[in-house]
């Protein structure tokens, strides 16, 4: 028996995106299983925005928030750091306060630090409403128009609130996330009703929802991984945007990105041990199949840089 | 093709509400309804039972079969409530079915019973813990249930194998290995082993409007593969019967006088064999 | 190709004497098929039987163990994607010793790797082998380090990484008995590695420059009369690896390609260890049976194995929390109280959404499988007596000042007859779903 390279011939492809206008940045495009460039084309290396925030990052776990000491009361400045001082490509700027259970901020607000923040930038932003469906569903609309023609990606719309934000993002030239909870059909579904209102699904990125590693990681793996195999072996186009991986956000809440050593010794040091759980959940996040990650501690995002290049190589 | 009648189930609210009450209207009507529709059996699904099981099963057999001359379904996790079933049954219009022995210890008393009544099992082809994941541990789990009837007595021609269907909505590719099952366990005996299945379970969290269609395709195309007795709507099933000449036509590739009709089976059928990934509106697609 | 369990049963003797353990033919036939059981458990087979099973059972992907009574099992493996069904043998974490390390290094990584061990949800997790590395050229050398980590941890599976059939002889003789891998066969010494192979009966690391100059050299060393094979294709980055054992997986699993199928052992060391870790990671994600490392810091164990343990679970066996009283922000005696099933979806969802309402409470969790409330209810495992029994025996009464227990909206049907075995305690109908948690709680708190 001869040995021959079994490549895999797909017939679907993943859309490919680009954001921003200044430093504009683009992903997917692949028409093969992520980084397979040995049988196809990868076009693109994924894309990390780092994570800000309309309101200090008092949530935040010391070893994250520390980093960010003097410039996180301020939006614009945080901004500014990230993208001077980390060379960020992308930024995703969280509006958690506008949470009703949190400092409930306004619209007017949300409207305003989004403005702001993106005039004090050249690259790409990506704008997240705080998960409460009512109120995402007059904030989202109100920053998509603040954000008109800056290219940004607004999320995430939920079966309960996507009407009213795919009307928004489709009046102001923006690419949308579409989230659902960890159930591929639904995801599938989401999508088909957004495309339905007329929103192109060639500027679509779908989050089937993450999470952190040890907390349910395997089920956003293989979501993403059927995703991934829907949209290239069934050439299912509703399935075919990028995907999302939104890391910082699950990972900086898990004990294991909290708890000292002095408390669990057995877990060894934590400076490390949490770094790493940001790095290897995304790593697991982009091997199965997302191609923007959204991180918050410079170091995992340094590693998981290093992590695709050697993929990409 | 033996079809048992699913809708006396406590799931039900109505049902549920009559059988708190212990009102029978409800409950005979529901019954004849279902015999006028081409049920051979009739399910009474009372759930766990964990109180009041043994009386509340006999008040449903007797119950059923006052307005009904067909045999009941005892279908009950609860042993007690299950003997209680059998002691009142009237086999003079045929004999009582047991719903459900499987490969979970806590079960294997339900041969007993079906061995000391002289009666039939459902055999679901789960274990303890999880759930098959092909159609190759379901002939499996399969082939111990049956070593395990011939042990307590019980003649293989009593005994259902019951792949489990799932969810088409979350778990789309049990859909097809369950129609594999039931092709693999007609060939583990000769005689051919009996086969059910509970069908509404496919179209289980699926739109109203869809879950007619989901089930009589499904069915259909089980009925292809050797079926013999499911669980679930005889309206349905009598309509599916209608429409399987359309159905084979379709499948065979040839054209029909109804386009929209054609273009739903074909979808349908798409979904079920797991060539396109489900989603609500799949057939707006 | 495999054949299907009916097929199997066709060609055994149909007897049902239970010799091999299975209560009938057909079951045992059922359980070939599956490879949960082998032939020779038959006595009665036919030799033309014998031949055509043993041709059809083989899996596509040979199992190899080794280490102390063959304790770390690897191989058999029969999907490309954990949801089609569960990854098989874990990856095996091994962490490397050069010769040239000096003793006190040496001796340290051991005792890095004895005390690896780690409990997570009920498993037990730990550094399983190490790798010793002829670096230098110096055969004595080698040999001494074998000797003071087998001395040091005498249970410890070892890979012997020489290419050097003069070395490995010499210390082969010294642990051969805990059947380490022998690491290190090439095109240039394979008839001499595989002869040692043999002799101690030992499994055989094989290495080259990617899968195809790989796939030859196993051919020619199964020739010899060597099966217990492992597969370095020398992947020296991510983009190799992936590739390399991807092509590996597919061709054995797909064609039944039988010259690559085997473990596949990678060699994952890199000067960041935080880059090392995510490399590693790919490997548990991508196919190796064996991943090796330059070091076992804590902080890495805990990241790779928990990765392991997730990816390597069964997707059809929904994972499954610990059965306890969760206590959520600071719960007070009069906090509430809400109880759930252990699937961890629920468990994680729900907890999630009581962390929403920013009401302290406590939730109880209660074993019932794995399943979801509404399943694990109709399968008589989330029941009124059941609720009560696990309330009781919680303690959760010396915990909180009332008696009221809130249950899930979708069982409301059982709150009457859990009032009945609970006596002294009121029962409440919460949200039918989790996102409706943390109104509820915030309604009742004010």
């Amino acid at each position: 028996m001869a040995y021959s390279a079994p490549k895999e011939a797909y017939s679907g492809r993943v859309f490919e995106i680009t954001i921003g206008t200044d430093r504009p940045v683009t992903f997917g495009g692949e028409n093969v299983l992520p980084f397979h460039s040995f049988e196809g084309i990868v076009p693109h290396r994924p894309v990390i925005a780092y994570e800000i925030q309309d309101v200090p990052p008092d949530d935040w776990p010391e070893r994250v928030r520390s980093v960010y000491d003097g410039v996180s009361n301020d939006p614009v400045t945080w901004a500014r750091f990230c993208e001077e001082k980390l060379n960020a490509k992308a930024l995703a700027l969280r509006l958690v306060g506008t949470h009703p259970d949190r400092e409930n901020r306004s619209v007017e607000e949300a409207r305003k630090v989004v403005s702001e923040v993106l005039s004090a930038i050249k690259i790409p932003l990506i704008i997240l409403g705080s998960n409460h469906v009512e109120k995402d569903s007059e904030v989202l609309v109100a920053v998509a128009e603040a954000a008109k023609d800056k290219n940004c990606i607004i999320g995430k719309e939920q079966e309960g609130n996507y009407k009213t934000i795919t009307a928004a993002a489709m009046a102001h030239n923006h690419k949308l996330i579409a989230m659902s909870e960890l159930d591929i059909n639904l995801s599938k579904q989401l999508n088909i009703l957004i495309t339905q209102m007329g929103f192109p699904k060639e500027r679509l990125i779908t989050d089937p929802m993450s999470s952190a590693l040890g907390y349910g990681i395997e089920y956003t793996y293989s979501v993403m991984e059927r995703i991934r195999l829907a949209a290239l072996i069934q050439n299912d186009t509703v399935m075919q945007p990028p995907l999302l991986g939104d890391v910082g956000f699950y990972v900086w809440k898990v004990k294991e990105t909290q708890a000292s050593e002095e408390e669990l010794p057995l877990w060894g040091s934590l400076k490390e041990r949490s770094i790493a759980w940001e790095a290897l959940t995304a790593s697991a996040m982009l091997v199965a199949g997302a191609e923007l990650i959204i991180m918050r501690h410079p170091e995992a995002v340094s590693a998981v840089e290093g992590f695709i290049d050697e993929l990409m190589k | 093709m033996l079809i048992i009648g699913e809708r006396l189930s406590i799931i039900a609210r109505r049902v549920r509400e009559a059988m708190l009450k212990r009102d029978k209207g409800p409950i005979q009507e529901i019954a004849t309804i279902q015999w006028k529709a081409g049920a051979g059996m009739i399910d009474a699904n009372i759930g766990p039972a964990e109180d009041g099981g043994e009386s509340l099963m006999e008040w449903m057999v007797t119950t059923i079969q006052e307005a009904v001359p067909l045999p009941v379904c005892l279908d009950t996790t609860n042993y007690k409530a299950v003997e209680a079933g059998l002691k009142v049954h009237n086999n003079e219009w045929g004999r009582p079915l047991i719903n459900s022995t499987s490969n979970d210890p806590e079960r294997f008393p339900m041969l007993e019973l079906a061995a000391k009544y002289n009666c039939q099992i459902i055999g679901l082809t789960v274990g303890k813990g999880g759930l098959p994941a092909d159609a190759e541990e379901r002939a499996a789990i399969a082939a111990e249930i049956m070593a395990r009837a011939m042990e307590y007595g019980l003649p293989l021609e009593d005994l259902y194998l019951d792949p489990l269907v799932l969810q088409i909505s979350t778990s789309q590719d049990h859909a097809l290995k369950v129609i594999e099952a039931i092709k693999m366990f007609k060939e583990m005996n000769d005689p051919p082993m009996k086969t059910v299945v509970g069908l509404s379970n496919i179209s289980n969290g699926c739109p109203k409007e869809l879950r007619p269609i989901i089930n009589k395709y499904y069915f259909l195309m089980l009925l292809e593969a050797g079926l013999d007795a499911a669980i679930a709507d005889p309206k349905e099933m009598a309509e599916a019967l209608e429409e399987k000449p359309l159905f084979d036509a379709v499948l065979a590739g040839k054209e029909i006088d109804d386009p929209e009709k054609a273009k739903i089976i074909k979808k349908t059928v798409d979904i079920i064999m797991g060539r396109t990934l489900y989603a609500h509106s799949y057939l707006e697609m | 190709m495999a054949l299907t369990g009916v097929e199997i049963f066709k060609l055994l003797p149909k007897t049902n004497c239970k010799k091999c353990g299975h209560p009938t033919c057909l079951a045992f036939a059922m359980k070939l098929a599956q490879r949960q059981a082998s032939l020779d458990q038959c006595p009665d087979v036919s030799e033309e039987a014998r031949r055509i099973l043993g041709e059809a059972s083989a899996p596509p992907i040979r199992p190899v163990s080794f280490g102390p009574e063959g304790r770390l099992k690897m191989g058999e493996e029969i999907v490309l994607f954990r949801h089609e069904k569960r990854f098989v043998n874990p990856t095996v974490f091994a962490v490397e010793i050069k010769d040239t390390d000096p003793l006190e290094r040496i001796n340290s990584v051991v005792d890095d790797v004895l005390s690896s061990e780690i409990e997570r949800v009920g498993q037990k997790l730990r550094i399983d082998a190490i790798v010793v590395r002829h670096a230098s050229r110096d055969p004595q050398r080698f040999e001494e380090a074998v000797k003071a980590i087998s001395h040091k941890a005498p249970d410890l599976p070892l890979i012997l990484y020489t290419e050097d059939p003069l070395t490995a002889d010499s210390s082969l003789k010294i642990v051969s008995t805990k059947r380490p891998i022998l690491h290190g066969a090439t095109k240039d010494n394979l008839e001499q590695m595989a002869d040692l192979a043999k002799r101690y009966k030992v499994p055989l690391g094989v290495k080259a420059d990617g899968p195809e100059e790989l796939s030859d050299l196993t051919e020619k060393i199964k020739a010899l009369g060597v099966e217990d094979l492992i597969l370095d294709t020398g992947a020296k980055t991510a983009r190799e690896m992936l590739e390399h054992n991807t092509y590996i997986r597919r061709l054995s699993l797909k064609k039944n390609f039988k010259p690559l199928g085997y473990p596949v052992i990678n060699f994952c060391q890199r000067e960041d260890s935080l880059l090392e870790t995510l490399i590693a990671g790919l490997g548990v994600m991508k196919y190796a049976s064996i991943v090796v490392l330059s070091g076992a810091e804590k902080w890495k164990n805990l990241a790779l194995f928990t990765l392991r343990q997730n990816i390597y679970t069964d997707p059809q066996v929904p994972m499954q929390v610990e059965q306890k009283i969760y206590k959520i922000g600071d719960p007070k005696p009069d906090s509430p109280l809400l109880i759930t099933t252990n699937f961890s979806l629920t468990y994680f969802i729900v907890s999630g959404e009581i962390e929403n309402s920013k009401v302290p409470s406590r939730l109880a969790v209660m074993d019932c499988e794995g399943l979801s409330v509404l399943t694990a209810w109709a399968a008589g495992k989330f029941t009124a007596a059941k609720i009560a029994q696990f309330i009781k025996e919680s303690g959760v009464e010396n915990e909180i000042s009332h008696r009221e227990l809130i249950i899930p909206g979708y069982v409301a049907i059982l709150s009457g007859a859990i009032e009945e075995k609970l006596p002294g305690w009121k029962v409440i109908v919460g949200p039918r779903e989790a996102n409706g948690i943390p109104a509820f709680l915030r309604q009742r708190s004010s």
